[in-house]
């Protein structure tokens, strides 16, 4: 990837040879089997390096998952999407990776998007960018699904205290010292809030780049309900009393 | 001494025994069982003599003896349900740690070595399957 470093980055899928070395993608999934196989088609296409953390499935997304992904890690039990986030950057920092990309496995990001997210920490501008659907464009979202994203946001700068167009987005990238500073320990969905204290506390710099997310009825099926996320925002609140 | 009296009194004395048996064999920490045969200990004396648990009661400012007892067990069931909920936080965590090494360490297809192997395990290596690389 030849690195522009001007504010107009363009969404891209252009082949191998263009990537930086170093750019692992981590895929954490459970269940997504029917989902994963046509993601990680389109990864793999562009990126040569994604590592696939399957998170205790019981559909057989790992064997869907070995057809296309670089590496496939597998939790025996299923542990959380935060703890199956910390195993793909812990694994992929062991393998070398210079810089991390998270992308969610039920397709509701694009590929373009992935080299938008690693350009201002390819120009040594940030250490983390953090993906918003809110700065960008999505297709399809429901009117209540927004409206409990704006809490979220909410919900964030008062108990973060930062402010962020869009908290509770699976897509970011880091730079290999920014990922070292990651350690999630809230297993479940509050790693989400728990990510962006880390980085508030890391004092690295970081950036939200706007990313389209694709609302398909298959991510939305596999999404937060409402009553899910007043349960994460309880998890996170006891995690952070009594850790 | 009523019916109530002599059947509480009779399974607490068992279960005293028990807590000081699993002590001496070794089945709990001497820590564990020691906590545990004063806590039956307790029971039984309050069951056999209300009204000793009146007097202390009365030492401390409340009316009646098993206002006391109720108020303690309150106390204790409160310390005990935290108590088991960090253990089981910290389990979770235990878990989660285990099932991390377990899919670093089984990763397919395997990875290969960031570092190079110790002497000893290239020497095993090399007796023993000399047409590995």
């Amino acid at each position: 990837m030849s690195v522009d470093c001007s504010n107009n980055i363009q969404p891209t899928t252009r082949p191998h040879a263009d990537v930086p070395a170093g750019v692992f993608v981590v895929v954490p999934a459970y269940n997504e089997a029917p989902a994963i196989g046509a993601v990680l088609h389109e990864l793999r296409a562009v990126y040569p390096n994604v590592v696939v953390v399957d998170d205790g499935s019981t559909d057989g997304t790992a064997e869907v998952a070995r057809i296309a992904a670089t590496y496939v890690l597998r939790h025996p039990i299923n542990c959380g999407q935060g703890a199956a986030l910390q195993t793909g950057i812990d694994f992929a920092l062991l393998q070398g990776a210079e810089f991390i990309v998270t992308f969610d496995a039920d397709g509701q990001h694009r590929v373009e998007d992935v080299a938008v997210l690693l350009s201002p920490i390819l120009c040594g501008e940030c250490d983390f960018t953090l993906g918003s659907r809110f700065l960008g464009t999505c297709v399809g979202i429901p009117p209540l699904r927004r409206k409990m994203l704006r809490l979220g946001v909410l919900f964030t700068r008062l108990v973060n205290g930062v402010n962020l167009t869009d908290a509770h987005n699976g897509f970011r990238a880091f730079s290999r010292r920014a990922a070292q500073r990651i350690n999630l320990r809230l297993d479940r969905m509050a790693h989400a809030t728990e990510l962006i204290d880390q980085i508030r506390l890391s004092g690295l710099p970081f950036k939200e780049v706007p990313v389209q997310i694709r609302y398909t009825p298959y991510s939305l099926r596999k999404g937060q309900s409402t009553r899910g996320a007043i349960r994460i925002a309880l998890h996170y609140l006891l995690g952070r009393v009594l850790l | 001494m009523n019916l109530f009296q002599i059947l509480a009194i009779a399974i607490v004395t068992g279960l005293l025994a028990l807590s000081l048996v699993a002590t001496v064999r070794g089945w709990a920490t001497r820590r564990e069982g020691l906590v545990w045969a004063f806590v039956w200990l307790c029971t039984g004396v309050a069951i056999a003599r209300p009204d000793l648990t009146v007097l202390v009661a009365g030492a401390m400012g409340i009316g009646r003896g098993a206002d006391l007892v109720l108020y303690c067990a309150v106390i204790v069931m409160l310390i005990g349900f935290f108590m088991v909920y960090a253990r089981l936080r910290r389990l979770r965590r235990d878990l989660t740690l285990l099932s991390r090494h377990l899919a670093i360490r089984d990763a397919s297809p395997t990875p290969p070595p960031t570092n190079p192997p110790c002497p000893a395990a290239k020497q095993i290596d090399e007796k023993h399957y000399p047409q590995r690389p």
